[in-house]
């Protein structure tokens, strides 16, 4: 698992380029979404799912399977992507987003479809949920590991230091964090509405195992998930740095693209930016 | 009801009796484990009982977590800790994820009534009924709370269970049968339905015997489950008896004569009168004189329901 061949990496990249397409997809279905933490994300959760994560999609309730948990459920573009291309579900049903009764609300809703492990969109949750999920795969004597993305900005929100403290107590070593630190939140600069920097400092105080990567870098995604745990008995965290809006180049580190109301220019834009990442790609 | 028991060493015994049942039930504690009646099953599964310290708030998002994996959680603590604080965990993980975890919030009501209006519970109701999906439980004596305990592990779903402190009498024999959503005709009676729940269940059975000596034939009804709630019994009551009285050791905004009245009003209007604690912190001092500046003693019950009528 460990290894990522060439070949191998370069086909998570394509990948990429394709859930960056079914995220354009979605906005185009519903003229808006929550554009910059899915495309600063969507890297991390190919990797996640077409290389690290033990999954059936025929089966997703497969009890050995490894859990994901998007804690920043706002990046939920990014996750309705990856699944529709794992198989989970049709992926026609991208072009239902925003539409009344969408399977694809603006946050993720377990009951909706297959492959969706719970309910978020209220931040600071997924982590407590994610340990009570690793806490219960272990008593029951599985492998299994659980996953989690949420985002720096979240970091503000309390409730992840309870569980963070509870993790690190209850010696969950089958839990993977990203923290996916694209340094942008609603109002501005992560470090400058609330910072909880240093981050590796904070949460190896809070006994975790702490590793940093560029998020954009499947290699280095790849390498660390699948080394956790980078110590015995303690949780593991993955500063993962990335830039929001990743791969639209009018959109990218800027704040004003959090939730994305798009024009037909900016589509249009936006259509030709992820043209080119696939060419770049074809080159390589 | 000469004996009297203390509901959370009942609520521990009932819980290592459906524990030994089911492997899958767990206990998890906010720190309080013993005073929540937990060490009974701490005991008897030590690797059963999860321990999470004063978090108040990830406890029930961990506790959603290990439903997840199939485990059956009851989370006890202090009410307002398990219930007021961590609102949005409650709604959220357990509700709107709809887990199979089981919260029980003891010494509710202000069976803290000495340590002031933080400790004290009553919109715990008010609170996790207006969540979808969530059964809210407020057993009347102690052989209910047993009854209840093995009825809400063997429920699937959100579960919000109350208990008091102070030593409750023994209202029910053996027999007793308790159903989820399911009210009891205590006493059957036509001038006025008198409805109690919970720790006050007690205070509304002594209050009915005082006016049946008065001659007025009250139907007494005990409502155990707040959500969902017995429509059938209560419409027919109000149909049968015009008026309708309840009581409860809860805030008068979102408890049990809300919910009655919710429905009722849309079902079979009738004049209602609501005893509870109205729209204000409670005061603090010992238990059974807090009960009875808030009107909750039985005579205070029985004038209470003289006057309506």
């Amino acid at each position: 698992m460990s290894q990522l061949s060439e070949v191998e990496e370069v086909a998570l990249k394509r990948m990429a380029v394709t859930i960056r397409k079914d995220i354009l997809r979605m906005v185009k279905a519903g003229h808006a979404g929550h554009i910059g933490g899915a495309l600063s994300s969507a890297d991390i959760l190919t990797a996640l799912y077409f290389k690290i994560m033990r999954t059936q999609p025929h089966n997703p309730s497969w009890p050995q399977r490894d859990r994901f948990v998007l804690s920043a459920g706002h990046k939920c573009l990014a996750l309705y992507a990856v699944l529709a291309e794992k198989g989970f579900f049709d992926k026609s049903i991208l072009d239902t987003y925003g539409s009344l009764g969408s399977l694809l609300p603006g946050h993720p809703n377990m009951h909706c479809l297959p492959g969706i492990e719970t309910n978020t969109g209220a931040l600071g949750h997924g982590l407590s949920i994610a340990g009570g999920m690793a806490m219960g795969l272990r008593m029951k004597g599985t492998d299994a590991r659980v996953y989690v993305i949420m985002g720096d900005g979240e970091l503000a929100e309390g409730s992840n230091w309870e569980a963070a403290a509870a993790a690190s107590h209850h010696r969950l070593d089958n839990l993977v964090l990203f923290v996916d630190r694209n340094s942008l939140q609603i109002s501005g600069r992560t470090v400058e509405v609330m910072s909880y920097e240093p981050l590796q400092a904070r949460w190896e105080a809070f006994g975790w195992s702490v590793r940093e990567i560029n998020g954009h870098d499947m290699r280095q995604i790849v390498e660390a998930a699948a080394s956790a745990p980078f110590a015995q008995t303690k949780p593991s965290v993955i500063l993962a740095n990335t830039v929001k809006s990743k791969g639209l180049s009018f959109a990218e580190d800027r704040v004003n693209y959090h939730y994305w109301k798009a024009t037909d220019e900016e589509i249009a834009r936006a259509d030709r930016d992820i043209a080119a990442m696939e060419e770049d790609l074809s080159n390589e | 009801m000469s004996e009297a028991l203390d509901p959370r060493k009942t609520f521990g015994e009932a819980l290592v009796e459906a524990g030994e049942k089911n492997p899958n039930i767990i206990a998890i504690s906010a720190d309080s484990s013993k005073g929540s009646g937990l060490g009974p099953f701490r005991e008897r599964f030590p690797d059963r009982h999860l321990e999470f310290g004063i978090m108040e708030q990830g406890v029930l998002g961990f506790a959603a977590g290990l439903a997840t994996t199939g485990k059956v959680p009851f989370v006890a603590s202090i009410a307002p800790f398990v219930t007021a604080r961590p609102f949005e965990m409650f709604r959220n993980d357990l509700g709107y994820m709809n887990q199979n975890v089981k919260v029980v919030g003891r010494c509710a009501g202000m069976t803290y009534s000495d340590l002031g209006a933080t400790h004290q519970s009553l919109d715990d109701i008010a609170i996790t009924r207006t969540i979808p999906g969530v059964t809210v439980i407020n057993p009347g004596d102690p052989v209910e709370i047993r009854r209840a305990v093995h009825a809400v592990a063997s429920h699937v779903g959100p579960v919000y269970m109350k208990i008091g402190s102070p030593k409750m009498p023994v209202l029910f024999g053996e027999e007793h049968q308790f159903e989820i959503g399911r009210g009891v005709l205590m006493e059957d009676g036509k001038d006025v339905t008198l409805i109690g729940t919970g720790t006050v269940l007690s205070k509304a059975c002594e209050a009915a015997q005082l006016l049946r000596k008065r001659g007025v034939e009250v139907r007494l009804i005990n409502i155990h489950t707040i959500k969902p709630l017995d429509s059938e019994l209560l419409v027919r009551a109000a149909e049968e008896t015009g008026k309708v009285v309840t009581v409860e050791e809860h805030y008068l905004i979102g408890g049990l004569g809300s919910a009655v009245s919710e429905l009722l009003s849309q079902r079979c209007p009738v004049p209602m009168k609501f005893i509870g604690v109205d729209d204000q912190y409670v005061s603090n001092g010992p238990y059974e004189e807090l009960l009875a500046l808030y009107g909750l003693q039985p005579q205070q019950i029985a004038d209470t329901v003289l006057s309506f009528m």
